[in-house]
């Protein structure tokens, strides 16, 4: 039965996802760890928020479920969203963490990844402890077109 | 203008994508020209005809199509001329040698821009109530990186006369219609008789070229509104006819005090090494994202230059009249605050570190420069290089600001400084409250509809479909949206509960009714794309993003849905008539993309 729930979830978080949604994986510490993250703009007099240079600003709302107490991990005491560029080079920290509906900070990013962690405390401003979930922004899936079957003769 | 684009010259690799519709290689054979000789046409336009050309009602208000209308002869220029790409991205092999199936049109076919009048830079018409204005439409010499064009422009100046009145002042307005294409005008965002709308089909007949038609005017609410033609606006706005309006509120605290008022339009015209890219004369090309230009002007100028004194606060009126271009204005790092949008003030006004300004919409902004120096008015957007899979930073300067050493007298830093709460506007938003959180009356859903594009073009737009952004800032595939038309593309908007279309939709609401509006941009069509709808004579508050409650309010003709979002308006339907909803990018509307609300008494 809590199999059947579960794999319902799983297909509802699917189905509902939106253009500007991201789906979150566990990872072998947290086999049963779900969840997504959807992009919502930032509030802005304008609609559509973006920083001066043009970087889509969004606020990250959460929905997450089946992540274990943090201290069942090691020496952790909270999970901690980040927002990360894939070359893995920036961290913003976006906030808390914890199973359920949560919004927390904004990313600026292009193309980017949104990573939780268990951390040792929910406060922590830099990232240190093991992944537990992760997802790519809608935008990591812009490719090269070179690389599309179509170039090498298939039928789209 | 720079563009950086990264990792382009591999796409010179691919290959060629067989085309099983081709366009025309060659242009049409230049029909006769019934008007030519006769005065008031294109080939002589400083002289005018008294008598009215027959006009002719279409079937499409708001678009006309030029087949066969007088003066629609065209053909300067031939279609198949290089169309600018970005830098480093070469055209896809299967559209090489591809041209729009329609032939060419630019204004003043065989006039010599160098015998016609250069534009005049424009006056403000301050106008009390009762009084009369002629305004023109004719052709002006423009130049373009030293190059001399003809062009369009409202009583020889680009952009039109600024027209400033007071709010509830009703004016006279003579239209004069001595360009080489029907027209009328669209007075936008004002809510006045519908019988002076300017919606040919709907509210007028066309005014044919040599033609005149007078206007009442009326100006209910204080803000910044601008006019322009509601006929072929991918070519007659496009080509130089706009103009702002200023509606100023009798109360002499409505905004705060400033050292200068400032109008700037910002318009885009897509040229290339020698000369305007032509426009389609059957139809529009660019339909499918829009005709983005790559010359960015300031009130008709690609160089904008202003000075200002140390610490002087300028309020700008912002107007953007481009076609498809939506941009994100800021200045080098000097404050800046969000007083205003089109209709009235904000309920607060917000710092803001840019400003995004989608095809017609107005925003009121004042800005302090406070330190002497330069200050770069640029528009920095992320475009996305379809090609790469990448994003790729452009910014253009579209002026500069130089800032001296005097100080403005008198200061009103410390008045900049703080952000006023706007009650007046809070009170008059408060009797719709109750209606932010009904369900909405109206479903509207946009989407797109391809029919014959080139197969390369929908084998392109088919795998390029892992990722839209919410806005598409630039045009990142010039060649296919060039190649398309807008008889090869219907741009909808499909009502959810009949399913009915554009202007199949049969949408009736009484005067007095507030009604909620929910529009949702399907992601997932053929080529998902911001879309920023105007609601003619009525007013509207965004209330809804996405789910998310607006906080800050203010009144409304013109509001932007990014892609994969919905969108809840709140229509003060107050105004009786048949009133236009469309897309204000100019070839979504020459593309369908318009339905009708009526108010009914």
């Amino acid at each position: 039965m809590t199999m059947k729930l579960t794999h319902a979830f799983t297909l509802a978080a699917l189905v509902s996802l939106g253009p500007y949604d991201i789906q979150l994986h566990g990872t072998p510490r947290t086999p049963n760890a779900q969840g997504s993250a959807r992009l919502v703009f930032a509030e802005s007099p304008f609609g559509v928020a973006v920083t001066t240079d043009g970087h889509a600003s969004y606020d990250v709302q959460l929905t997450v479920s089946g992540l274990p107490e943090p201290s069942t991990l090691g020496a952790y005491k909270a999970y901690v969203a980040w927002g990360v560029t894939t070359d893995l080079k920036q961290w913003r920290r976006l906030g808390a963490v914890a199973n359920g509906k949560s919004t927390v900070g904004r990313v600026e990013y292009n193309k980017f990844m949104l990573v939780i962690a268990a951390e040792s405390d929910s406060l922590v401003e830099k990232h240190a402890g093991p992944v537990v979930m992760s997802g790519t922004s809608p935008s990591s899936f812009l490719q090269m077109f070179l690389s599309h079957p179509m170039f090498r003769g298939v039928a789209p | 203008m720079r563009h950086r684009w990264r990792n382009a010259p591999l796409v010179a690799l691919i290959v060629a994508v067989p085309n099983v519709i081709l366009a025309q290689k060659k242009p049409p054979a230049k029909k006769p020209d019934p008007m030519a000789g006769m005065p008031g046409m294109a080939h002589d336009s400083t002289k005018t005809s008294s008598k009215k050309a027959p006009v002719k009602a279409t079937s499409n208000p708001a678009s006309s199509t030029m087949a066969g209308m007088p003066g629609m002869t065209g053909d300067s220029m031939a279609m198949g001329m290089p169309i600018p790409m970005p830098r480093g991205m070469p055209m896809i092999p299967g559209l090489v040698g591809l041209t729009p199936q329609v032939s060419s049109f630019l204004p003043g076919a065989g006039v010599d821009p160098t015998k016609i009048a250069a534009v005049k830079p424009t006056q403000t018409v301050r106008l009390k109530d009762g009084d009369t204005l002629d305004l023109t439409a004719g052709l002006v010499r423009r130049t373009i990186r030293a190059k001399p064009f003809v062009m369009y422009a409202f009583n020889g100046m680009v952009p039109g006369p600024l027209i400033r009145v007071a709010q509830q002042a009703t004016i006279t307005v003579r239209f004069h219609n001595r360009i080489d294409l029907p027209s009328t005008v669209h007075w936008h965002g004002l809510r006045l008789d519908n019988r002076f709308d300017g919606v040919p089909g709907l509210t007028q007949q066309e005014v044919a070229p040599g033609a005149d038609f007078t206007y009442t005017v009326h100006f209910p609410d204080a803000g910044v509104y601008w006019y322009h033609p509601h006929v072929r606006e991918d070519i007659e706005q496009a080509m130089g006819l706009f103009g702002n309006m200023i509606v100023d509120s009798p109360e002499p605290d409505y905004y705060s005090p400033v050292n200068r008022e400032l109008s700037l339009v910002l318009n885009d015209i897509l040229v290339n090494a020698d000369s305007l890219i032509p426009f389609g004369k059957e139809s529009a090309t660019y339909a499918l994202m829009g005709r983005v230009g790559n010359v960015l002007t300031v009130n008709g100028e690609p160089n904008y230059e202003l000075s200002a004194r140390k610490g002087e606060v300028v309020r700008f009126f912002f107007t953007n009249v481009s076609s498809s271009r939506t941009y994100n204005l800021s200045l080098s790092g000097v404050p800046m605050k969000v007083v205003a949008s089109d209709e009235s003030r904000f309920e607060r006004e917000e710092r803001v570190p840019s400003v995004v300004l989608a095809p017609a919409e107005r925003y009121v902004v004042e800005a302090r420069f406070e330190k002497p120096g330069r200050y770069a008015l640029v528009n920095a957007i992320q475009a996305i290089n379809h090609y790469a899979g990448e994003f790729a930073p452009e910014v253009d300067t579209l002026g500069v600001v130089t800032v001296g050493d005097v100080p403005a007298s008198p200061d009103y830093g410390s008045r900049f400084t703080t952000l006023r709460a706007y009650p007046a506007v809070s009170r008059d938003v408060d009797r719709f409250r109750q209606y932010f959180d009904k369900e909405p009356d109206e479903h509207l859903t946009l989407t797109v509809k391809p029919n014959s594009l080139p197969l390369a073009t929908v084998q392109f737009m088919n795998v390029d479909t892992a990722y839209y952004a919410p806005v598409e800032w630039v045009d990142g595939m010039p060649d296919m949206n060039w190649l398309s038309t807008s008889k090869q593309v219907k741009w909808i908007l499909r009502e959810d509960a009949t399913g009915k279309e554009n202007m199949d939709i049969d949408w009736h609401v009484k005067q007095g009714s507030v009604v909620k509006l929910r529009i949702f941009n399907d992601p997932k069509s053929f080529h998902p794309m911001q879309h920023p709808i105007h609601l003619h004579g009525q007013r509207m508050l965004v209330v809804a993003r996405d789910g998310v409650k607006t906080r800050n309010l203010v009144w409304k003709d013109t509001a932007i849905i990014p892609v994969g979002s919905s969108v809840d308006l709140l229509i003060d339907a107050s105004n009786p008539g048949a009133w236009m909803l469309h897309c204000h990018i100019a070839e979504h509307l020459e593309s369908d993309m318009m339905a009708v609300m009526h108010v009914d008494r």
